[in-house]
């Protein structure tokens, strides 16, 4: 009984939290206040991952997002920070147009959910060893398993990490072969076509 | 009190009307900013209540499964990635044209 009633205020608790700090991530003029409160954000929903009994996805979203992601954001901020850019002040059009826009788009969706017939809550018992069925859903080759979206985006992750290492680089190295850029294309290949025997 | 709250517990239409706020929150913030690092933080915004509504469903409709789960798992890698590229790109443009304004980027806006 007094479980549930704790279950129940620590819902509306970490929803009111999660709700104020993401309208400062998106009002705040400061950025580097936003990203921080980006991170509280992210942690918070960490614990209503935890009152959804998937404790794995909070630590991952702990690691991961609190961890890895604000701390590359506050980076990108701190490298790209001048005096115009790290006060964000949109125009007023900007707002009317945003605002309309996504409390148009909540209002019609809560009005969905409000006469959405909800479906019984399922009496099936949670998984009790939930990583462990998470590992062998991943790695399983049948057909409801997730192996080739396992390893696909492994190659997105790799492929995200070449890709930020040579775009994000200072000084590219001067290319060795110009590309026949020193001469007209046409011109160059003409050459080589009469240099050949 | 005690017995209202206990009796009262957060059904699937709660927790889907707070996913609901906070992806309208993070549009708000994708329309509005003008700072491309922000935008980038309203749309992780909306990563993240997505990955939320994969688990709310996981929860309350199929326990005895982890599908859900694995689909949100499969979100935060890819919203990872995605950061990833999009700061390599906004300090390569801020390095080459000094600005990382939405408005000002638009070398691609014939």
């Amino acid at each position: 009984m007094t479980a549930d009633a704790a279950y129940t205020v620590v819902f509306y608790a970490l929803a009111a939290v999660v709700v104020a700090l993401a309208l400062v991530v998106v009002n705040a003029r400061h950025l580097l206040r936003a990203a921080v409160s980006l991170m509280g954000v992210l942690a918070a929903s960490a614990g209503l991952y935890v009152m959804l009994a998937a404790e794995f996805i909070a630590g991952v979203q702990v690691l991961v997002y609190v961890g890895g992601i604000v701390v590359v954001i506050v980076f990108a901020i701190t490298l790209t920070s001048s005096t115009d850019l790290l006060e964000d002040n949109p125009s007023l059009r900007r707002k009317v147009l945003g605002g309309a826009s996504s409390i148009g788009f909540m209002v019609l969706t809560i009005a969905a959910l409000a006469v959405m017939p909800v479906p019984p809550q399922a009496a099936a018992k949670p998984t009790a060893d939930t990583v462990g069925a998470i590992g062998a859903k991943l790695l399983d080759p049948g057909p409801r398993g997730y192996v080739l979206a396992f390893e696909v985006i492994s190659l997105l992750l790799l492929a995200a990490i070449i890709g930020g290492i040579v775009i994000a680089r200072r000084n590219a190295p001067p290319a060795r072969a110009p590309f026949g850029r020193s001469a007209p294309v046409g011109q160059a290949g003409a050459t080589q076509e009469a240099q050949r025997p | 009190m005690i017995d209202y709250l206990a009796s009262h517990p957060p059904g699937l239409t709660h927790w889907l009307m707070l996913t609901t706020v906070l992806f309208s929150i993070g549009l708000y913030g994708l329309m509005s900013r003008r700072n491309a690092i922000g935008v980038l933080m309203a749309v992780e915004l909306m990563l993240n209540s997505a990955a939320l509504n994969f688990v709310i469903f996981n929860h309350l409709l199929w326990p005895g499964g982890v599908d859900g789960l694995t689909m949100s798992l499969f979100i935060i890698a890819v919203a990872a990635a995605e950061v990833v590229v999009g700061m390599a790109i906004f300090v390569a443009i801020y390095r080459s044209r000094g600005t990382v304004d939405v408005n000002k980027m638009d070398s691609l806006n014939g």
